[in-house]
């Protein structure tokens, strides 16, 4: 393992090189690496271990788990296919080279996160991560400068409490080692100092899987990000995220680590803290994004919502949620990044993100559009996609442990999500076709074959689970999660839940069935006349008069309703509070301060600098350093 | 394969049977109207004669939606017991939240195909549709989780069994309240209405449709109005035979019909300050009592 992601990082920065001559050959190595690993994950053994190096007398450890495996897998999934992706539309960037590079670095780092076997490994290969992911981010639209700066901050913010907290373990067990830490956790007597490390290394989740309070990175960054990239960012990056949550409410035993904190059906305290953060994430994911007009801040805000599922699922500590949540993580990995896949490609075609600027793409980018409708309807949650299998199971466990407040919340957020995937769908790819995209073309195969290979997966997975749910059951045995309770059921062909169970097989049919017989009853009755949009249409600025009570159109581009789709809705919380303005105060307050300081120090007066010099060397000679 | 059978059967009653209560809704709320009405096969004669003209389509992802609205129509129709666990189709598959998020195909599927016709009234009108689903269905869902979590199942004919001791309108009269306000959104039923609104935004969704596209959504619709009801007779009012079930549907249907003939239609954000205020809060009310165990 060691060998492998020392050499990956080190082909990293070769690749850059190059690049320089040709990206695309650059591009295609960064594929091949892609695959590479992709296979390489598949022969790994789980349960072995590696020392990479040695920092202060410290070993690093990699160890290789069912938790590297799965969150690997779907990590490689979505860079595989986004470096696919790449090697046809790097040709509308402007840093081709250095998005190679820092792809392959951060690819290689978030395996190393995975793969970590200590606290020490996961912060350094966690910072690679970012760090590379941050400089990608500049290379997309003007804001980007100021999107990397807040990504990088927010970041951070959650990466030095995590490093706090890993310092603060190291000096009370003198050890690094989650394993042995896990255990030390589960023994040791003091609540405070339990609870404090719990929340300073969720801290690290929370700030990089966008929960609540440090959630606005996302609309920032992934709006801004390269294109192609945001697919990354929110597919792959968020899961870092997720992936440390996991690590401190389940492989460390929260249960067990927190008895006698238990606040409302068996869950501890400080697990209902975070519970609750995830349940604000959905709501202020979920209203915002359905506000949006800019369609990759939606999905970005989506993001947000989603994260909240991910975490609502794994901190309930309840079998079914555990695994709801986990298998979430793989579902929204694949719908973000074919959304942003698809919108990625949009954008290649027409330059702009603005839902209120497009229309009727459709007739133009078939595939695009089907790739996006596939991937909103997992994403929404409705079968027979694989999204509706980890809402159904976090929704088993919300419902069994009568948690009807967050269970609301959830609710809302899975409706909400209909309102707002329908936003771009109806605005973007349906409805009128404005006259500048007239001569839009789909994108290139090598584009939309990733694209179309997630869908199918996704999609497989919606009908036929139990390949991707046998590596989260491991999971749960290992982290030993009501070991006997069994969701699984391939050989009845069944997904059980607490509450009863459903058979996806049969639901599939039903679907297949159903379209059968409205096609039948359709191929039955009289064929249709096939009429343009606007019917009597013939020439341009020939007078239109369809439905319009009596006015007639000329412009074609008006008839397209896309802007303020939820009008009605939207005003109900206009004036709502927003914590994005609140950070911008906190920022504002700062600034000032250092203004303030800024003036006393560097007056433009030479007679203040006289004072400030001699006031300093009064006070050397005072204190005598 | 008996399933299969009896889930041809639900197919069979949810056309004949609902067609024919649309028939008599019409009359009810004509003679409301102090009106004579059309006769009760009236929807037949719809349906059949529009399923026989001349269509136009909009192109194919108009044909798309249209096929996609049916086809999760039937196949959420196919799957929800009729009161009993003998006219259960598929007694592993009919969990609550299957048939829930199964029923969303249909209205995707619609929403998609009726906004590809590029008319913004459709545009309008799914908009309005989906904004009234946040409305009505969180009540809904809140009340379902409560009586899930108080018979441990979200197995639809479990739920009917357990109800042999008494009807969920008695044990829990509040949520049976609650769900039969959210019914009435479900249905879009005269005060919630908004998303048609035939006199605003020309039936919103449904402007473009003609000849056997009006036919096959007003069928998908028939199939809707099946799963809907159904889920609330089987959740509420208990089991029994088929006629009985078939008799509770009947009253159900009715008394839909008769508090929509005399109501005006709600603006869409009234409709929303009104489901998040008075239902949700009972909604809660009664997942409160289930949790306290007081129930009747």
């Amino acid at each position: 393992m060691a060998i492998t992601l020392i050499s990956i990082l080190a082909l990293s920065v070769a690749v850059y090189f190059i690049s320089k001559l040709s990206w695309k050959v650059g591009a295609v190595i960064n594929a091949l690496a892609g695959a590479y690993l992709m296979i390489y994950l598949f022969t790994l053994k789980v349960g072995s271990s590696e020392v990479l190096g040695t920092l202060f007398g410290e070993k690093l450890l990699l160890t290789y788990t069912n938790a590297s495996f799965y969150f690997s897998f779907v990590s490689m999934l979505v860079i595989l296919a986004v470096m696919v992706f790449a090697i046809k539309w790097l040709d509308s960037q402007k840093y081709p080279s250095a998005f190679n590079m820092f792809l392959l670095m951060m690819t290689a780092a978030s395996l190393g996160v995975f793969f970590a076997g200590d606290l020490l490994t996961l912060y350094i290969f966690w910072e690679i991560a970012v760090l590379s992911s941050m400089l990608i981010v500049p290379m997309g639209k003007k804001e980007a400068r100021r999107a990397a700066i807040i990504y990088a901050v927010m970041s951070a913010t959650g990466t030095y409490m995590y490093l706090y907290a890993s310092f603060m373990i190291y000096s009370r067990y003198g050890n690094f080692n989650l394993a042995e830490v896990a255990k030390d956790l589960a023994n040791d007597p003091s609540m405070p100092f339990k609870v404090t490390v719990y929340l300073l290394l969720a801290a690290a989740g929370i700030a990089k899987s966008g929960i609540f309070p440090l959630h606005t990175w996302l609309r920032i960054a992934h709006g801004n990000a390269p294109d192609a990239f945001s697919a990354v960012l929110s597919g792959q990056l968020v899961k870092l995220g997720s992936y440390v949550l996991m690590l401190v409410t389940a492989f460390f035993p929260t249960l067990k680590m927190f008895q006698g904190l238990e606040l409302y059906s068996k869950i501890p305290s400080p697990n209902y803290f975070l519970l609750a953060l995830g349940a604000t994430s959905i709501i202020v994911g979920t209203l915002m994004a359905i506000k949006q007009d800019d369609m990759k801040m939606l999905i970005a805000f989506s993001s947000v919502a989603n994260g909240g599922y991910i975490l609502v699922g794994i901190a309930t500590m309840d079998a079914i949620g555990f695994e709801g949540g986990i298998l979430h993580v793989f579902n929204h990995a694949l719908a973000a990044a074919i959304i942003f896949m698809a919108f990625a490609s949009v954008v290649y075609r027409t330059h702009t993100t603005k839902i209120s600027e497009m229309g009727g793409l459709i007739h133009k980018m078939p595939i695009t559009f089907i790739s996006y409708l596939f991937a909103i309807i997992s994403l929404a949650g409705i079968p027979p996609m694989s999204g509706f299998i980890s809402k159904w199971m976090i929704y088993q466990a919300l419902v069994r442990k009568g948690m009807f407040v967050t269970a609301f919340i959830a609710f809302f957020g899975s409706i909400g999500s209909f309102l707002y995937v329908f936003r771009p769908l109806a605005g973007v790819f349906l409805g009128q076709l404005p006259k500048k995209y007239k001569d839009v073309k789909e994108v290139p195969a090598i584009m939309w074959i990733p694209m179309v290979t997630l869908v199918a997966i996704s999609f497989i997975m919606g009908v036929w689970p139990f390949p991707i749910l046998k590596p989260i059951e491991a999971m749960r045995a290992d982290f030993a999660i009501s070991p006997s309770v069994k969701i699984a059921d391939a050989s009845n062909w069944l997904v059980r839940g607490v509450t009863g169970s459903w058979n996806p097989v049969i639901v599939f049919n039903l679907f297949i069935i159903g379209f059968a017989i409205a096609y039948l009853l359709y191929t039955l009755f009289p064929k249709p006349k096939k009429v343009d949009l606007l019917a009597p249409h013939k020439e341009e600025g020939a007078p239109i008069n369809i439905y319009t009570g009596g006015e007639y159109i000329y412009t074609p581009d008006l008839y397209q309703y896309n802007t303020k789709m939820y009008a009605g809705f939207e005003r109900m919380y206009e004036k709502h509070p927003s914590w994005e303005k609140v950070l911008d105060m906190l920022c504002k307050f700062f600034h000032d301060l250092g203004q303030l300081v800024h003036g006393w120090f560097f007056r433009p007066s030479p007679s203040a600098y006289a004072f400030w010099t001699v006031m300093t060397l009064l006070i050397v000679f005072w204190v005598r350093w | 394969m008996t399933g299969v059978y009896k889930a041809i059967f639900n197919l069979a009653i949810a056309f004949f049977f609902v067609l024919t209560l649309e028939g008599i809704g019409r009359k009810i709320t004509a003679r409301v109207q102090r009106r004579i009405g059309p006769p009760w096969y009236q929807s037949f004669i719809d349906v059949f004669k529009a399923l026989s003209k001349h269509p136009f389509s909009n192109g194919w992802i108009f044909d798309f939606g249209v096929l996609m609205a049916l086809g999760g129509a039937i196949a959420t129709a196919a799957i929800v017991p009729m009161g009993s666990t003998f006219w259960t189709p598929f007694p592993n598959t009919d969990n609550f939240f299957v048939i829930m998020y199964l029923f969303a195909v249909g209205a995707l599927g619609m929403a998609m195909g009726m906004v590809g016709s590029g008319n913004p009234w459709a545009s309008i009108g799914v908009t309005r549709a989906l904004t009234q689903m946040l409305g009505y269905e969180l009540p809904y869902l809140i009340v379902l989780a409560s009586m899930m979590f108080y018979y441990k199942t979200a197995s639809i004919h479990l739920l009917i069994e357990k109800q042999a001791g008494g009807w969920n309108l008695l044990v829990m009269p509040i949520g049976a309240i609650v769900a039969f306000i959210s019914l009435l959104g479900m249905l879009g039923k005269k005060p919630f209405d908004i998303a048609i609104a035939p006199a605003e935004i020309a039936s919103g969704p449904m402007v473009e449709l003609s000849g056997k596209y009006l036919g096959l959504l007003h069928i998908m619709h028939v199939f809707s109005i099946f799963v809907e009801i159904t889920l609330f007779v089987d959740v509420f009012l208990g089991g029994g035979n088929f006629w009985w079930f078939l008799l509770k549907f009947l009253i159900v249907w009715i008394l839909a019909v008769l508090i929509s003939s005399v109501l005006p239609r709600f603006r869409i954000e009234q409709m929303l300050k009104f489901y998040w205020g008075v239902p949700l809060g009972l909604a809660f009310l009664n997942a409160f009592f289930v949790l306290m165990g007081w129930t009747l």
